[in-house]
């Protein structure tokens, strides 16, 4: 056994645990943190993103004893993210979801492109999205949500720079 | 219509738990001395079991099919004269007969040690020869899936409307041989199954990733002999199903008999290597299609033989011969073609058993008879969209009786074709100087909500008669609604409470819909076949007039008038001199007994609706898509620049959600088009294991597809509606097949199978290149 420290969602985790446990099992299995999804467990989907230190990482290969010491955020963790919120709305307004499934692994990607990019076309905004895969709604409403949630950044980026 | 009712592009009620991770799916669900499973599966594609060593010390966690006393395999059956059928026995009891079959099932605390336990079971198999293509099976001496069979032949059909005259009279013979490939179906959540005894309800309840959880305890009753109300079947939030799930698993059936054994909680979650090789189950037909047509390519008769292979036992409950079936029946599309001659052949191999994916067979009927569309265009030298408009069903003939028996019930086919010619045109891309660039269309129409009459005719243990829905007005004149159909992405619980508000003028936020539970609703064959929102639409509907009608009455009542003089509007109960809410009427039952009649009081406002459409006859649902690709001749690659579909599924209830359904069906097709296979080798050896080899498409390679809709309402179904679920999928194979075989044309090459993968693109050109140097050197 390993002891691990680190931050899940604001709060600090301390857990022994098994060295060959992968960070998405002990998300779901130690801390019953449900919302981080398998799809593949080899690294391919894309469901099981989260955010480690502020990079969208795949839980299902990083291994959780190589997680000392970082900041984890979960679908759980993005209530007071103002970039998910928005992102939220946008993929509600946009039917950017049918099952539900590849949802959380979509936010966390979907919300490293929005802070990436500023004014990205839809060629970019899907190549982007090439690592995460989704059954059922053929991408257009995700690429849309993400589109429009740039755009309102960009505007309030504008705004901003109009009034000083 | 409201501006919540039908029609309302209202944003989905399921959204917002999804969105804040709070979805609750199987592998979701812990319960207290819960195992997890792990299975032993054959390394083999065909093989007898000599023995299987248990290590000793573990051996009260190792099951195999010896253990299973009292289980009773699961027995399709079927009404086509002569169907051999063999249904997935649980385990295999002393032979294997594809890579993937389980042969052991070990537990432990979790899935890891589970697995651990696994890798030190060994099976003792002796190797028996293999078939894994339809070509082994049935080549003369072949081995044999079934020895006692004495062929690998499970299923023929024939069907002739006579097509000698036709054929005397066609001028031009156009012959195919058309090859879709095996796919995995992939939902994003794996297939998974909990199970537990529940002794205060003296229940078997078995949480499953199902889309039709009533037909799953039907199979599991006959399976272990139990009485239907002794088990409960829960379908949670369900990953996406596409067919997948609207089969029974064995691995179902383990788990629910381990956890009766054990009398502990016993799950199973499939993990991507188990789909991707024991549930590489779909598509795999070969199509050798004769038109025979007139010098402007009207098509006076179609000939066709149709083979899948089907793998190595029967899926319960569509059996192994659905397919074939479904393909027969729509062959002729949505064309006016006078003769139709097919010959089916079910082929047994050494693979996972063929199971129904979205659209069943479809996508591969609309494959062969779209692509034999362009060829019969290409050899009299005509447009292809032309072509089609000229032996297209045209609207004045509808309903049309279809040479296949089936009866198209309404549409314009023509019109739309017109609409995606049209939108495509409109594009011009760029797709640099040394691509070549085509465009391709398919047409197809679709049997949606397939009807009582059409599952009874093939005797298989699924019948859908008519759909219930039960509508419980709560004391508060809130509204919870209860259907034995299953959502799975397909946004139910907002489509349903719409069909509600539309009747009831009620507020969808007032409205719960609960389903998959067989605890919870009405009997129900479950979600399939494009049929929920025709189906429990329509009896969603009927629940909500019959409540209607009794709360007119009560409202008459308490106003001193007839029910005749109350109408229901906007939630308001309205009378001649006074009106009244939905909420008070249902408070007055619930809490002011005393201010009604007793004939008012003695049936409550808790009600069961039923429904099908008039007549038992199906609403035909119908496409024309269009693609626009760029291929690159040196490198076979294939990038689909525009895609376009212009649908008609009459009345939609929810448009929004529509367009969802379309456009994910369409990238499911653009997969089947472009990427998916699992190859298998001449030892049945499944070659595609990983997402790394089983290209499942991503944002990259599906563009932004671009739709239409026309709405001709289904004559047969209220509200008009027809099924939209799985048309999508159907055209893509077809559109872009013939999109790459226009951009093809200056090399003679013509692509004959999907997925059109670089190496096939590449093959077509050789094989035209070859055949140029033949026909130069026979000139010489």
């Amino acid at each position: 056994m390993t002891t691990l420290s680190l931050t899940v969602n604001g709060e600090p985790v301390r857990a022994e645990i098994d060295p060959r446990l992968s960070l998405a099992d002990f998300l779901r299995e130690n801390l019953a943190l449900k919302g981080t999804h398998l799809g593949c467990e080899h690294g391919a989907c894309g469901a099981c993103t989260v955010v480690v230190d502020d990079m969208p990482m795949r839980s299902c290969i990083t291994l959780a004893a190589s997680c000392e010491g970082v900041r984890v955020t979960t679908v759980e963790g993005f209530d007071d993210d103002p970039v998910v919120t928005r992102l939220r709305q946008a993929f509600r307004d946009e039917h950017a979801l049918q099952c539900g499934y590849c949802t959380p692994g979509m936010l966390a990607t979907a919300r490293d492109i929005v802070l990436r990019h500023d004014r990205p076309d839809t060629e970019q905004i899907r190549a982007e999205l090439a690592g995460c895969i989704c059954r059922c709604t053929g991408y257009r409403g995700i690429v849309r949500a993400i589109a429009r949630v740039i755009e309102t950044k960009s505007q309030a980026t504008a705004a901003k720079a109009g009034t000083t | 219509m409201t501006d919540t009712g039908v029609g309302a592009s209202l944003p989905r009620k399921e959204d917002d738990r999804f969105l804040h991770g709070r979805g609750r799916y199987l592998a979701d669900i812990e319960m207290p001395r819960m195992l997890d499973v792990a299975f032993v599966r054959s390394p083999l594609a065909h093989a007898e079991i000599v023995g299987i060593e248990k290590p000793e010390e573990a051996g009260e966690r190792v099951f195999t099919a010896r253990d299973m006393d009292g289980v009773v395999p699961i027995r399709p059956t079927s009404n086509v004269a002569g169907h051999r059928i063999v249904g997935s026995p649980p385990m295999a009891f002393d032979r294997v007969r594809f890579v993937g079959e389980i042969i052991a099932t070990c537990l432990a605390p979790n899935r890891a040690q589970a697995e651990d336990l696994a890798e030190r079971v060994v099976p003792d198999l002796k190797e028996l020869p293999v078939v894994a293509s339809i070509d082994a099976a049935m080549a003369e001496g072949a081995p044999l899936v079934h020895a006692d069979w004495g062929t690998n032949l499970s299923m023929e059909t024939r069907f002739d409307s006579g097509i000698e005259e036709q054929v005397a009279r066609a001028t031009v013979q156009v012959t195919r041989t058309l090859d879709m490939a095996r796919q995995a179906m992939v939902p994003l959540e794996g297939k998974g199954a909990l199970a537990h005894y529940d002794a205060r309800d003296g229940q078997l309840v078995v949480y499953s990733s199902t889309q039709s959880p009533h037909m799953i305890r039907n199979a599991l009753c006959q399976c272990l002999g139990l009485q239907q109300r002794q088990i409960r079947v829960v379908a949670p939030d369900v990953g996406g199903g596409f067919g997948y799930k609207a089969i029974l698993h064995p691995e179902e059936v383990i788990v629910a008999w381990l956890a009766l054994r054990l009398k502990r909680p016993v799950r199973w979650l499939e993990d991507r290597f188990e789909h991707l090789t024991a549930g590489a189950n779909a598509r795999q037909h070969r199509y050798r299609m004769t038109a025979h047509a007139d010098d402007r390519g009207r098509i006076l008769a179609l000939d066709a033989v149709l083979t899948t292979d089907a793998g190595a036992y029967s899926i319960w409950p569509h059996t192994n011969g659905f397919d074939a079936i479904q393909a027969s029946g729509i062959l002729t599309g949505p064309y006016d073609i006078g003769g139709y001659r097919v010959r089916t052949m079910t082929v047994a191999t050494n693979k996972p058993p063929l199971s129904p994916y979205r659209a069943v067979a479809r996508p591969g009927a609309c494959f062969a008879m779209e692509t034999l569309v362009d060829a019969v265009a290409r050899a009299v030298g005509r447009d292809p969209v032309e072509v089609r408009l000229e032996n297209l069903v045209p609207a004045a003939a509808m309903p049309y009786k279809a040479i296949t028996g089936k009866e198209y019930d309404s549409g314009d086919y023509p019109a739309s074709l017109r609409r995606a010619r049209a939108m495509v045109d409109a594009v011009s891309a760029d797709a640099g100087p040394d691509r070549l660039i085509g465009t391709g269309y398919a047409v197809y129409t679709e049997h949606t909500a397939v009807s009582t009459a059409t599952i009874s005719q093939i005797g298989v243990q699924m019948m859908p008669g008519f759909e219930q829905a039960a509508a419980l007005m709560q004391p508060d004149g809130s509204l919870e609604i209860r259907v034995g159909v299953q959502s799975h992405g397909q946004g139910m619980e907002t489509t349903l409470a719409q069909i509600a508000s539309e009747v009831l003028g009620i507020d969808p936020q007032r409205v719960s819909v609960r389903h998959g539970d067989t605890a919870l609703s009405p009997y129900s064959t479950g979600t399939y076949a494009s049929r929920a929102i025709v189906m429990t639409g329509g009896a969603v509907a009927a629940a909500a007039d019959k409540l209607a009608f009794k709360l007119r009455e009560i409202a008459a009542h308490m106003m001193q008038c007839t029910a005749d003089d109350v109408r229901l509007e906007a939630g308001e109960l309205v009378g001649p001199g006074a009106s009244m809410t939905i909420e008070e009427a249902a408070v007055i039952w619930h809490f002011r007994p005393f201010d009604l009649p007793e004939e008012l009081l003695r049936d409550g406002l808790e009600v069961t609706g039923g429904y099908r459409p008039d007549g038992d006859r199906a609403p035909f649902a119908y496409a024309a898509h269009a693609a626009r690709v760029a291929v690159d001749p040196e490198l076979g690659t294939v990038e689909v620049l525009d895609y376009v579909a212009v649908d008609d599924c009459g009345t939609r209830v929810n448009p929004m959600i529509v367009d969802g359904q379309v456009l994910g069906g369409v990238a499911q097709g653009i997969g089947t088009a472009l990427f998916e296979e699992v190859p298998f080798d001449d030892q049945g050896q499944p070659l595609a294991t990983t997402f790394g080899d089983y290209s499942v498409p991503a944002a990259s390679e599906i563009p932004m597809i671009r739709l239409d809709h026309m709405e001709t309402r289904s004559p047969y179904t209220r509200f008009g509606v027809k099924g939209v679920g799985e048309g999508g999928a159907i055209a893509p194979p077809a559109a872009v097949v013939n999109a790459i075989n226009d951009a093809l044309r200056s090399t003679g090459a013509e692509l004959c199978a999907v997925p059109a993968t670089p190496r096939r693109v590449l093959q077509a050109i050789f094989d035209a290149q070859d055949r140029a140097a033949g026909k130069k050197e026979a000139a010489r």
